[in-house]
């Protein structure tokens, strides 16, 4: 180890490398637009897209304001997740508990694991239109998918003697349900709905990149089409930042809710 | 001495004709007879150990009392009732503590009654008596994964008392523990029984720690039944010390010698394991 960094713990060490990335990589995009070396059309320099930063939150695009265009990504994304979500648990809590319900309900998800949920885009345009209602159902029908795998998989791995310690202390099949099954099977719950969140992110872009009049990835399509370069790198790395503040969020309810995990 | 007290004592457990065959698990493995005419019972304030070599049907035959299984031929009849299905009359304390990882220490302990909708103000008083005897007093608000694995049986000893049950079913309870745990454990066994004079069904594999905390031993064969029947001499309260004593020395050799023969007998499905006694 070199000697300024001799007094640090090791956690600060690498944090210090990693900032030290981040500063090389903005340095070497500074040069690099600075020096004429790449074409500023294809990567505009820093204070060229900060400039076009300030006009986008200024003027907006395409007629709607930049918060207008990240409410619509969001608005779809948390009705979609949150649909999947409220009836995911109860479908999943259902086909985890009774063989009946997972032999009439397993076939379809098994049908539908190796589907990538974008491959149902060009399908609820079809269905739905290009309208609200279209992105919503397909995210609704991400989020439901990884919310019900992961709940009825989690109630299947109950441990078997924390059942009996229920049933002996006399509980009623609800109660054993509510009191010890469900939050046995948080854990598992809670991965569910942190991957249903990552992955209807994912899936908002997607559909916004295909058909949409607003949103963050209408915008990055849009503005790719009129050649508005330094838009299109606004928009990622707007996109990439909620996606970051995400799975913060989810990462901080999941701690909250598991803190007996003891992790 | 061969029972807590003398006098005529009431049969807690009564275990008559049981039989216990578990049905094949594929198509090319046969049912596998786990328990055949088992007849014992247990006095109130009894201790009584299970003893036997793994896959003899120990954890089944407590299954069997606690309710989690049915037999196929027979009955039990714990303190005039015929078992039908759990219940906090039967209290099992499993041998990887069955804790609930979400609540507190207090919050495990008090479950039971909680759940029933019974008067907090008769078992708070009694939950905290019982957390002073098993040394959790102060750890009440702490949950399971910061306690050590000591810890947690201890509080699964005060769940499962809190609920008055009439026998306690332990299954290898101190089986997971390293061995000085384990021996403070069965002392602190003794000292709660001290106090609260449960009457207590211990599976174990274990011939010393069922010479030192039993009142009698059941020692069960290969065949699924109950080879013999060993009284412990030992007066109460016992300590520690008694382990060294050559008369337990003793017993114990006579204990292992018949384990050591049951298990050579032709009949005794060694590769079986306890995975068919399990569920």
């Amino acid at each position: 180890m070199t000697r300024p960094l001799k007094n640090l713990s090791g956690q600060a060490t690498y944090s210090l490398i990693s900032w030290a990335t981040v500063a090389a990589i903005l340095l070497l995009w500074y040069f690099a637009t600075a020096g004429g070396l790449v074409s500023a059309f294809i990567l505009p320099s820093p204070s060229n897209l900060w400039a076009e930063f300030r006009e986008l939150v200024l003027k907006g695009y395409a007629g709607k304001t930049l918060t207008d265009h990240i409410l619509a990504s969001l608005f779809r994304t948390f009705t979609g997740l949150g649909l999947g979500i409220a009836i995911g648990v109860p479908v999943g809590l259902l086909m985890g508990s009774s063989r009946v319900a997972n032999a009439i309900l397993g076939p379809i998800f098994s049908f539908l694991r190796p589907i990538p949920p974008i491959a149902f885009i060009p399908l609820m345009i079809l269905y739905f239109g290009i309208g609200e209602f279209s992105k919503i159902a397909l995210i609704f029908l991400a989020a439901l998918y990884y919310v019900v795998l992961n709940t009825s998989a989690g109630v299947r791995t109950v441990p078997q003697d924390l059942v009996r310690a229920g049933q002996n202390m006399g509980l009623t099949r609800v109660r054993l349900f509510s009191k010890v099954v469900f939050w046995a099977a948080l854990p598992h719950i809670m991965t569910g709905v942190k991957t249903a969140t990552a992955i209807s992110w994912a899936i908002v872009v997607a559909a916004e990149l295909i058909a949409a009049q607003a949103g963050l990835g209408f915008m990055v399509m849009d503005a790719t089409t009129f050649f508005r370069v330094p838009n299109v790198y606004i928009g990622i790395i707007i996109i990439g930042l909620i996606g970051v503040t995400l799975e913060v969020i989810t990462l901080a309810i999941d701690r909250r809710l598991l803190h007996w995990m003891g992790k | 001495m061969t029972g807590p007290e003398a006098g005529a004592l009431r049969i807690m457990i009564s275990i008559l004709g049981i039989k216990r065959v578990f049905p094949p698990t594929s198509k090319r493995s046969t049912s596998v007879v786990a328990l055949n005419g088992v007849n014992a019972e247990v006095f109130e304030e009894e201790i009584v150990g299970l003893l036997g070599p793994s896959g003899c049907g120990k954890t089944t035959l407590l299954n069997l009392i606690a309710g989690f299984d049915r037999q196929n031929e027979g009955k039990i009849i714990v303190a005039g009732r015929q078992v039908e299905r759990p219940g906090p009359d039967r209290m099992m304390v499993f041998q990887f503590p069955a804790l609930f990882a979400w609540l507190t220490v207090w919050r495990n302990v008090i479950f039971g009654p909680q759940e029933r909708g019974e008067n907090p103000r008769e078992y708070e008083p009694r939950a905290r008596g019982l957390l002073e005897a098993v040394g959790l007093k102060g750890r009440e608000h702490d949950y399971p994964y910061q306690l050590s694995g000591g810890m947690k049986q201890r509080v699964q000893l005060a769940r499962a008392l809190l609920n008055r049950p009439e026998v306690l079913l332990m299954d290898e309870p101190f089986g997971a523990l390293d061995s000085q745990t384990r021996s403070q454990m069965q002392e602190l066994l003794l000292e709660v029984w001290g106090l609260y004079h449960p009457t207590i069904l211990l599976v174990t594999h274990d011939a010393e720690e069922a010479l030192f905390l039993c009142h009698r031993i059941y020692v069960m064969g290969c065949n699924g039944g109950i080879r013999e029947t060993i009284p412990v001499p030992f007066s109460f309260p016992r300590k520690f010390d008694l382990i060294g004593t050559t008369e337990f020395a003793r017993l114990k050799y006579n204990l292992l010698s018949a384990l050591r023969s049951e298990e050579e007998r032709p009949e005794c499905p060694r590769q079986l394991g306890d995975k068919f006694t399990q569920d």
